[in-house]
């Protein structure tokens, strides 16, 4: 576009004076955008004629300004009462927005004040209950090993290889009983207690095998066990066993003023 | 907000309401009808004024067309139809001849003194065209005269206008 040759059209005086049809004043408004030449030519056309006209111009009565701003605050008064919060000015909206943010962020703050609360309930809910589970897992553990321990002395108890030798109380201990659970073959001895007395922390029970009438050590226990413990393995020929109380760690030779329990290998 | 706005359009009524009512008296011969048109065009300045567009001209250019157009509509409401109208060519040719086209008030600082260091054809384009209101085309038809002539002299006189007023 020839911008020398627009100008001279004098499309911008007509622009100016609003005497363009809506095609050509947008094409113009357009053009306005893109030649910075001409926005300052337009500049200096509507300045000449803002001057023409203020020089043109006819003072009105003071009654008309009184009278439009009579108009005008009566039209404004209740038209803006009822459209304060739409259409009102910005600063009443920024007002409105002000008091919202600040109501926003106080019941923010409140939630958040009170998730978190929950949180830390929920939270110390959670460890008790993993603590729970952690102790219902061990005792499901315990008690798995209890049942696995009990089936293997059931099965211990009803092999017919194992022989079942009762010891009954000597007159140390006269209401003392213990089984012994022997296996010839394999050597296997097993000890179930079914009533011992308590002994001090210094002494320990100890068991003995009579092998062609010589004592023969079958390990040390306590009272504090169900069940069958498996005691020192023990060859062919035992035909009694007995338990005496030892120094604790076990003797090498029995006390028998001790003896607690004792009974005899029946033959089969 | 709200007073601030009213006291906008105080400044602007104070500032230019002598400007637009000589535009719409050029359209407009009675006086009171052409001041109850100088209050329409505030109260639509008033209602309006959040749409104005600095891209697209200076606050004066947009209350000057909206004041063109309200006094245009006014000469063709049913009621100003009942007045007797200004527009008739002749009447302001002769105005023009008399030399006391404006009739109502005393002009703020004098248009004809402004103009009068324009050559005449000039200073009768500009007459025609800005304060009669007359289109560019509407002149030359009347006047007898080639449209290009009518745009030429018009620049020309726009040009010097500007001169004289020192805008560069």
């Amino acid at each position: 576009m020839n911008i020398e040759e627009y100008i001279s059209s004098g499309i911008l005086e007509a622009y100016a004076l609003g005497e363009l049809s809506d095609q050509e004043r947008s094409e113009v408004e357009k053009n306005l955008t893109v030649f910075p030449l001409l926005r300052e030519e337009l500049t200096r056309i509507e300045e000449a004629q803002e001057r023409l006209f203020m020089a043109a111009a006819v003072v009105p009565r003071s009654a008309t300004k009184k009278n439009l701003f009579e108009k005008i605050d009566v039209q404004q008064a209740p038209a803006r009462v009822i459209q304060m919060p739409q259409e009102n000015s910005r600063i009443g909206f920024w007002k409105f927005a002000a008091a919202a943010s600040v109501t926003i962020a106080l019941i923010s703050s409140y939630l958040a004040y009170d998730y978190w609360n929950r949180w830390r309930k929920t939270e110390s809910n959670l460890s008790d209950l993993m603590a729970q589970n952690q102790r219902v897992a061990q005792d499901y553990n315990t008690v798995n090993q209890r049942l696995d321990q009990i089936e293997n002395d059931l099965g211990i108890m009803n092999n017919p290889d194992f022989q079942r030798v009762v010891m009954k109380g000597t007159p140390n201990a006269p209401s003392a009983q213990a089984s012994v659970y022997w296996n010839a073959s394999t050597k296997e001895v097993y000890l179930s207690i079914q009533d011992m007395k308590e002994l001090t922390d210094q002494n320990q029970f100890q068991l003995w095998a009579i092998i062609d009438g010589k004592p023969v050590d079958a390990g040390v226990f306590d009272n504090n066990f169900a069940g069958l413990l498996k005691m020192k393995d023990i060859a062919t020929g035992a035909v009694t066993f007995a338990v005496t109380i030892e120094p604790r760690g076990g003797n090498e030779s029995p006390s028998l003023e001790t003896m607690q329990v004792a009974g005899n290998v029946i033959k089969g | 907000m709200q007073s601030k706005d009213r006291d906008a359009l105080e400044y602007l009524y104070d500032h230019y309401a002598g400007a637009l009512l000589g535009v719409i008296s050029r359209v407009i011969k009675k006086e009171e009808i052409a001041e109850e048109v100088l209050q329409d065009v505030f109260l639509k300045v008033w209602d309006k004024m959040e749409s104005y567009d600095s891209s697209k001209g200076k606050l004066f250019t947009w209350m000057l067309n909206i004041a063109r157009n309200q006094a245009i509509d006014k000469t063709r409401s049913k009621e100003f139809s009942k007045e007797k109208k200004t527009g008739d060519i002749d009447n302001f040719v002769n105005r023009i001849d008399n030399e006391d086209y404006v009739e109502q008030k005393v002009e703020a600082i004098g248009v004809s003194e402004l103009l009068k260091a324009l050559p005449d054809e000039q200073r009768f384009i500009i007459d025609q065209h800005y304060l009669k209101g007359y289109t560019q085309s509407e002149i030359a038809e009347e006047f007898n005269l080639p449209l290009g002539t009518v745009k030429t002299r018009m620049r020309l006189a726009m040009k010097e206008l500007r001169n004289l007023l020192h805008i560069a």
